[in-house]
């Protein structure tokens, strides 16, 4: 039973199934023509009275067509044809509408592709999603991150059924020889199996087998990728040269390919057999000595939860079994956090705000775009009432004005990536400062998918705001000969509507700006306690090999102290083992001699081991007492200054002097001999730290920061300072040269980008807006012409006029600003995480957006009104 | 312009139309002559679904259509029902009695 249409005409072209068409409905019409003879009619009346029965012959044709097709090829191939044409034939419409839409396209191109890369792109490792860091926070001492020690590790690794991959990750410094000068290398020293739990394989050679990690077995070296491609020019032959590092030879068996900076940004990774420190014999059986980064691997049937648990007994376990190894006998608190939150938290907040604030400006644009829509479809009215009466259904108008509006918004898609490609090489550069994802950002296809999405949905949303408007009109209406174009209320309602909420839009930006930019000015007012002009700072990392004991080191500080105190233009030099503002707290739990240990959670110190000039080459005073003097070496009774708040917390009332205090438990003790301001160590925004300062010549560190004051105008370059530390040690890497204004100035990078950014986006909200209103306005003017001429001739002043036409539009920027602030209001709860020193709801920034937002729009109406001011009441009247 | 809606449902024509090609094969113009004529007047099909609906069930494989002589020798295009126009027709009627059956009851009970 074939059910296929037997049609027995041979396959026909289009202008035959026209003709067929024809002759089929013209055969009817002369079938009723016949019979309404025969009732008496003349041929002539009859023929009309047939037509006149059957109606529309063409809309008749036109849904036969449909019916034949659907909607093929033939008609969509029409609708694009006609729709590129219609464009055309208005190119500054054109032209308005693309350059909108591609703004609002283009900007949320450019935020997705970032939070693709940082956020929804798969982790870049093997395991990915499994991945968890493991850390343990020491309750007693309140320390967020005490690190692991090797015999925790290993019994943990052993206990564990949770986890199916445990692996040690810490970093050193070393310095690399056999290439050239000297290089300083961030160097990753891992378990064997590191990269396999991970599921990262490597690019070149191969990663680390467990005989690597043997203990004894020749160091060998596996490069990243970054640092293949700088060092050695990603010379693929680099697969088993040999350096000498730490004074032993190191085979390079690998390269990695590209990876995010975590946990750090490192050269090169060996297997903890290659560390001396790690290796020794004190640090493999140490249950205290804890430095280690853990990193774990879900099992396949377990989850985060079970894990969790897991760790938490087996922490209990190894407290109960052990308990000379933790404070009071208290276990550490374990916690594992997925490494997704650990690559992706500090990023997301700013991400999704920037994101909201992109969809908002795409929002604003379209409304643009739908308000010069409705401008342009009541000039196209005779045009559109006449496809009406010539047969196009709804449906058909629909497909047409959705093809119109979905062409624009895809050419606007194309010209706004193009305008993002820039912007998101920027965001990429600034996200790098708040994730170690920011390499992982590009254009995409993911990203083009999205914005050929956007743009579709944009079209086709535009397309039905236009039909749903046109449809309410009659036709007939429209095609009287000298029907002005009609002042269709509904239309009007529409653009007033879309304009006051443009507006709200604006003034919730700029409220979300101008909060941004409040926090920035604080910041950069925030005292951090020390002077930053004129201080040149660098580092040095000293080759444990070289300088084995205290004072080896003691006596290579002292000696670059003296070569750079003769440097041209210097006035100070110093060394501490921490630069303020710049690495995180290193912490130490106090004991007062004479007092029980404090109960409960101490609170963190900062430890900093510093020269005697430190102080005055940073600017800090003296509340009492003084700083080191050169008498007190590695000889002589130690010595400690705190800082203010230090002091205050343990003598609220006498002075401190005098006073001794321990660090380790009462195995050495040392002698307060001055109280120093407070500075602001961690970053502008945070607290300020207890400090507590020892002599450096006491406790000599291997990792030094040097700082340099300058006189007014004189250069220190990073090659003289390198000359110095040459004189001294020609294989001393010297690295990291540069000021503490830049430091200080980094400190804000975030913010200030932010702030930057959103100021942009609400800059160009207010332009889009504005440019709404005054077109709104423009037309609504051109639409009173003639009664304004009236007003004229009966005597109205230009300026009645002008106020008239600033009413109406003051009246729209009023109820804008409404619902902005109210907007705002709500909004701004959401950004208070990114805020300092103001708050969401403050009057001031409030304030100032009414005023900017009042003044911009207020003139945007102006320029209208004034126009409408200078009609001329006759040439108004003759126009009609 | 088009003109409203028929007074009959879409697939109400489609039913009649079937129908009466059931009875033999014809155009358009004595398809809806026939209507008017079995049904004493009753149903008039207003001419502009008429064509479209031919089409649609043409396009649909439940008619098939070529080309002709008139009685009156001019050239107009035929219809007839197909297998499947058969079966269709079948099962749409069973349809129609069994809902016109169910309204007339709960017309009656009132």
């Amino acid at each position: 039973m074939a059910s296929q249409s037997r049609t027995f005409d041979a396959p026909k072209g289009r202008a035959d199934l026209e003709r067929d068409l024809d002759d089929e409905l013209r055969f009817h019409l002369e079938m009723e023509a016949a019979q309404l003879a025969t009732r008496g009619h003349s041929p002539d009346e009859a023929a009309t009275l047939a037509k006149r029965r059957f109606g529309s012959v063409e809309a008749v044709k036109e849904d036969c067509r449909e019916e034949r097709s659907g909607y093929g090829f033939e008609l969509f191939g029409r609708d694009l044809r006609f729709g590129l044409r219609t464009l055309a034939r208005r190119p500054s419409f054109t032209i308005a509408a693309v350059l909108t839409l591609a703004l609002g396209i283009g900007a949320n191109a450019a935020v997705f592709s970032v939070v693709r890369g940082v956020l929804l792109r798969p982790l870049p490792y093997g395991a990915g999603d499994r991945l968890v860091a493991l850390r343990q926070a020491d309750p007693v001492a309140a320390v967020a991150d005490a690190g692991f020690a090797a015999q925790e590790l290993y019994d943990l690794r052993q206990g564990t059924k949770t986890l199916d991959g445990l692996v040690e990750y810490h970093h050193m410094w070393f310095n690399l020889l056999g290439r050239g000068e000297p290089m300083r290398v961030r160097t990753g020293v891992v378990s064997h199996e590191y990269f396999a739990v991970l599921g990262v394989a490597p690019l070149l050679g191969r990663s680390f087998l467990p005989q690597d990690e043997a203990h004894g077995a020749p160091p060998v070296l596996v490069l990243s990728h970054g640092f293949w491609k700088t060092a050695f020019g990603g010379d693929p032959q680099v697969v088993g040269e040999v350096f000498q590092m730490n004074d032993r030879p190191h085979t390079v068996i690998g390269v990695l390919p590209p990876l995010p900076p975590y946990p750090d940004a490192n050269d090169v990774f060996m297997p903890t057999s290659a560390c001396p420190f790690r290796s020794a014999q004190a640090m493999e059986e140490s249950r205290t000595m804890r430095g280690l980064s853990l990193l774990g691997r879900l099992a396949p049937d377990s989850s985060i939860v079970t894990a969790q648990a897991e760790l938490a007994e087996l922490g209990r376990g190894m407290a109960e079994e052990h308990p000379e190894a933790y404070d009071q006998g208290r276990a550490m608190e374990m916690h594992l956090d997925p490494m997704r939150e650990v690559l992706t938290s500090e990023a997301r907040p700013s991400l999704v705000l920037l994101f909201g604030t992109v969809v908002l400006v795409l929002v604003l644009a379209c409304a643009n775009v739908a308000s010069l829509t409705l401008a342009r479809l009541q000039a196209r009215e005779r045009e559109l009432a006449l496809r009406r009466v010539l047969g196009a259904g709804k449906g058909r108008l629909w497909r047409q004005l959705a093809t119109e509006s979905t062409l624009l918004a895809l050419a606007g898609g194309v010209v706004g990536l193009l305008l993002a490609v820039p912007v998101v090489e920027l965001l990429s550069r600034w996200a790098s400062g708040i994730t170690p994802r920011a390499d992982e950002i590009r254009l995409d296809g993911q990203v083009l998918l999205f914005t050929l999405a956007v743009a579709l949905a944009t079209g086709l949303a535009l397309g039905a705001l236009a039909v749903l408007r046109s449809s309410g009109v009659d036709p007939g209406q429209s095609l009287k000969a000298g029907a002005r174009q009609t002042l269709s209320g509904g239309r009007l309602d529409l653009r007033r509507a879309l304009v006051i909420g443009q507006l709200a839009v604006s003034a919730v930006l700029l409220t979300g700006a101008g909060l941004m930019v409040r926090t920035l000015v604080n910041l950069y007012r925030v005292d951090p306690g020390f002077e930053t002009t004129n201080v040149v700072k660098a580092r040095l990392d000293l080759n444990w090999s070289r300088y084995r004991n205290a004072p080896q080191i003691a006596t290579f500080w002292s000696s670059l102290l003296d070569e750079v105190k003769d440097l041209p233009g210097v006035t100070m030099v110093a060394v501490a083992s921490r630069v303020p503002l710049g690495e995180p707290l290193a912490s130490a739990r106090l004991e007062l001699r004479g007092e029980a240990p404090p109960a409960g959670t101490a609170p963190r110190i900062g430890l900093r081991l510093v020269s005697p000039n430190y102080f005055e080459t940073l600017g800090m005073g003296f509340v009492e007492g003084a700083t080191f003097s050169p008498a007190d070496d590695a000889e002589a009774p130690r010595k400690a200054i705190l800082s203010r708040s230090l002091a205050a917390r343990h003598w609220p009332a006498s002075s401190p002097l005098g006073k001794e205090l321990t660090l380790d438990g009462g195995d050495t003790w040392w002698r307060v001999a001055g109280v120093v301001d407070d500075v602001k160590q961690d970053g502008l925004a945070a607290e300020i730290s207890e400090e507590l300062y020892l002599a450096l010549a006491q406790s000599p560190p291997l990792s030094g920061n040097l700082l340099v004051r300058i006189e007014d105008g004189a250069q220190l370059s990073a090659q003289t300072l390198r000359g110095a530390v040459a004189r001294l040690d020609p294989e001393q890497p010297i690295v990291d040269v540069g000021t503490l204004e830049e430091l200080r100035r980094n400190a804000v990078a975030a913010p200030r980008l932010i702030s930057t950014l959103l100021a942009l986006f609400a800059g160009l909200a207010l332009a889009i807006t504005t440019t709404g209103l005054a077109g709104l306005l423009a037309f609504q003017v051109s639409q009173r012409v003639p009664e304004i001429g009236v007003r004229v001739a009966l005597g109205a002043t230009p300026g009645l006029v002008r106020n008239l036409i600033l009413r109406q539009g003051l009246a729209l920027v009023a109820l804008g600003l409404g619902a902005g602030v109210l907007g705002a209001l709500l909004l701004g709860r959401s950004l208070s995480t990114l805020l300092y020193g103001v708050e969401p709801g403050d009057p001031w920034t409030l304030a100032a957006v009414m005023i900017v937002l009042f003044a911009t729009a207020g003139f945007a109406c102006w320029l209208p009104a004034r126009r409408a001011a200078h009609v001329d009441p006759m040439a108004a009247l003759r126009s009609d | 312009m088009n003109a409203p809606k028929s007074d009959l449902l879409q697939g109400t024509l489609d039913l009649l139309i079937l129908k009466t090609l059931a009875l033999g094969k014809s155009h358009g113009w004595g398809i809806s002559q026939r209507i008017q004529q079995i049904s004493e007047d009753v149903l008039q099909v207003q001419q502009g679904s008429l064509y479209p609906a031919l089409h649609r069930l043409e396009k649909s494989g439940l008619i098939a259509a070529e080309w002709g002589a008139s009685d009156n020798n001019r050239r107009a295009r035929f219809y007839e029902l197909t297998a499947a126009g058969h079966q269709a027709l079948t099962a749409e009627t069973e349809s129609w009695h069994r809902l016109s059956g169910a309204v007339g009851r709960v017309l009656e009970a009132v």
